[in-house]
């Protein structure tokens, strides 16, 4: 996301009288993606934005209440146990979750055996619904009949617990649902590093840099923009994860895998519109600012070489 | 020693890659394989393979369950979906790609910017949208809502396939006598195939995948896709694993199969655009 390229602005737009003269096709082709824009985007962020500082039904006209919404948010525990989760999610994903991904795509540059077949496999978590993907996490779980608790037992047999259900196993389990599936990162990443000009590495060689210099001083700051696109879409998945949480412990033990999303849908259900909006609102501002935060800290907007 | 450093490193690149392997795969042929098991030898033996092939559950799937219902419902809303909001990204790419007019970049800007707003954040406008449209729990009202999806994703690969065909081509068609729309339909979009197929095949797999707004937008059992017929799978059968696995396997398999036909091309957008499906 970091990749959206500003189109000259500078460039005052010259249309020939050919194009001139197509100028109501140009408009007509247009049209849809327009119409989609403003139906799915521009209206329903503006009505986001103006219904969050209401009190409003659906069904009666929406009354203006302040930042009541916001503060009823603030105030909910189980928002603020959102919150908590976000950051120690946020975290674990920036160090963990990218990190991993980083590792998969240095040792992938280095073309090991096999290293084309790890790719494509490495993606097939994601092209399958994460609805599916919950289920089967909740069936790896399982105290029963579980992958894991059965490995365990093979070393300790008397291990019993119930991942999705207990305190503090929960939150782990649900972190291990996406925690080693970082083929974005991987294939991000990767990207870059097969774009590095191969003289810099002979050059380093020359000077008498080992690898790990190399990878460190090299590879790993060359590959900035793809590291900071990865840590934008790391996060923004956990601002918006639902299913991962809505099919196995719905928010539970308690509130402790409580995610904003799932109190947004709540708030829809039961009509609580403007607070709704108001969840809406914050999930939309964490993104953005995560996005800025990011592009500083890994200095996206300057040249790379 | 200079030997040794070299096996521990290669030692370790390798578990890295067995790791990776066995995470992503492992889950997935251990819930294929269980929905050929008993329920007993799942309970008593997760590991083992089946002792015989049962395909019992899936037939009662098909059978006591409108799940082909459901497979039609998640096939009609991911196509159609698809194939629409393809068209109309096309057009709005190529425009973009082809043509100068006021507003151009305004309009890329405001388009590629989508992806930066979380799905679910406009639930509830989206949600009295497709109410006030008559549209809830109607499997069009979750197309329509569908076709918003890629929008940002197919724009940045549709524009760069368009900016790929050789301008010359226009003019000689256009010598030709070909139309605005005969060079776009004839000219432009059968050389951009490959950008085409990239971007459907991503849509489609979120699109058949989805499950956020399916659960928001429809409540009754003939309008259900895969991905929420699996939730309430999840409840009827919560003690018959097989069942459950069946439904698995039978949601999760065409996903796999179509990106097993496209892996280098999917894999290739997702570097390029650092945007997942």
């Amino acid at each position: 996301m970091s990749k959206i390229k500003m189109p000259d602005k500078g460039k005052r737009v010259r249309a020939s009288k050919l194009e001139r003269r197509d100028y109501k096709w140009i408009y007509l082709f247009l049209l849809p993606s327009v119409v989609m824009f403003l139906m799915f985007y521009f209206v329903p962020i503006l009505t986001m934005f103006f219904t969050s500082f209401t009190k409003w039904d659906g069904f009666n006209a929406p009354v203006f209440n302040g930042l009541d919404n916001y503060t009823r948010l603030f105030s909910n525990p189980a928002f603020v146990i959102s919150v908590r989760n976000l950051i120690a999610w946020s975290l674990i994903g920036i160090f963990l979750h990218v990190g991993f991904g980083v590792l998969v795509a240095l040792i992938l540059y280095h073309k090991p055996r096999g290293w084309k077949f790890t790719r494509a496999v490495f993606m097939i978590p994601n092209v399958i619904s994460a609805a599916a993907w919950a289920l089967i996490y909740k069936f790896i779980f399982n105290n029963e009949m579980g992958v894991l608790n059965n490995l365990i037992r093979m070393i300790s047999p008397d291990f019993n617990v119930q991942w999705f259900y207990t305190s503090p196993y929960a939150f782990w389990a649900i972190t291990f649902t996406w925690l080693f599936y970082a083929v974005i990162v991987t294939l991000v990443v990767l990207g870059d590093l097969m774009a590095i000009p191969e003289e810099l590495n002979e050059a380093a060689r020359i000077d008498g840099a080992n690898q790990w210099q190399i990878t460190t001083r090299i590879h790993l700051p060359l590959c900035r923009n793809a590291i900071g696109t990865s840590i934008i879409c790391t996060v923004t998945s956990r601002v918006a994860m639902y299913e991962a949480i809505q099919l196995t412990t719905a928010g539970g033990p308690g509130d402790d895998t409580m995610n904003t999303p799932l109190i947004l849908v709540k708030a829809i259900m039961d009509m609580n519109n403007g607070y709704a909006n108001a969840a809406g609102v914050v999930m939309f501002l964490i993104g953005v600012i995560i996005m800025v935060i990011i592009n500083k800290v890994m200095k996206m907007n300057e040249p790379v070489y | 020693m200079a030997g040794l450093k070299k096996f521990v490193t290669r030692f370790f690149m390798y578990l890295v890659l067995v790791f990776t392997v066995v995470v992503s795969v492992f889950p997935i042929l251990w819930v294929i394989i269980s929905s050929f098991k008993t329920n007993a030898q799942i309970l008593s033996s997760p590991f083992t393979l089946p002792t015989s092939i049962s395909f019992d559950a899936y037939a009662y799937l098909f059978t006591k369950y409108n799940f082909l219902g459901y497979a039609l419902n998640s096939l009609i809303v991911s196509v159609v979906s698809t194939f629409v909001s393809l068209l109309f990204y096309a057009m709005g790419a190529y425009v973009i790609a082809k043509f100068n007019f006021p507003g151009k970049n305004l309009f890329y800007v405001l388009f590629a910017m989508t992806l930066l707003v979380p799905g679910q954040s406009k639930a509830q406008p989206i949600f009295a949208l497709i109410m006030n449209l008559n549209l809830y729990d109607n499997i069009w009202g979750l197309t329509l809502v569908y076709l918003s999806g890629g929008m940002a994703m197919s724009m940045f690969i549709l524009k760069a396939a368009f900016m790929s065909v050789p301008k010359s081509l226009d003019e000689a068609a256009e010598l030709e006598g070909a139309g605005f729309f005969r060079r776009f339909w004839s000219i432009n979009l059968p050389l951009t195939k490959s950008g085409l197929s990239t971007a459907g095949i991503l849509m489609f797999l979120g699109n058949w995948n989805e499950y956020f707004y399916a659960s928001l937008l429809t409540s009754s059992d003939k309008n259900r896709t895969l991905p929420i017929a699996l939730q309430f799978f999840n409840e009827a059968f919560s003690y018959d694993y097989t069942k459950l696995f069946a439904a698995l396997t039978v949601v999760v398999l065409p996903g796999i199969i179509l990106y097993a036909c496209a892996q280098e091309q999917v894999q290739a957008s997702v570097a390029a655009s650092g945007v997942k499906g």
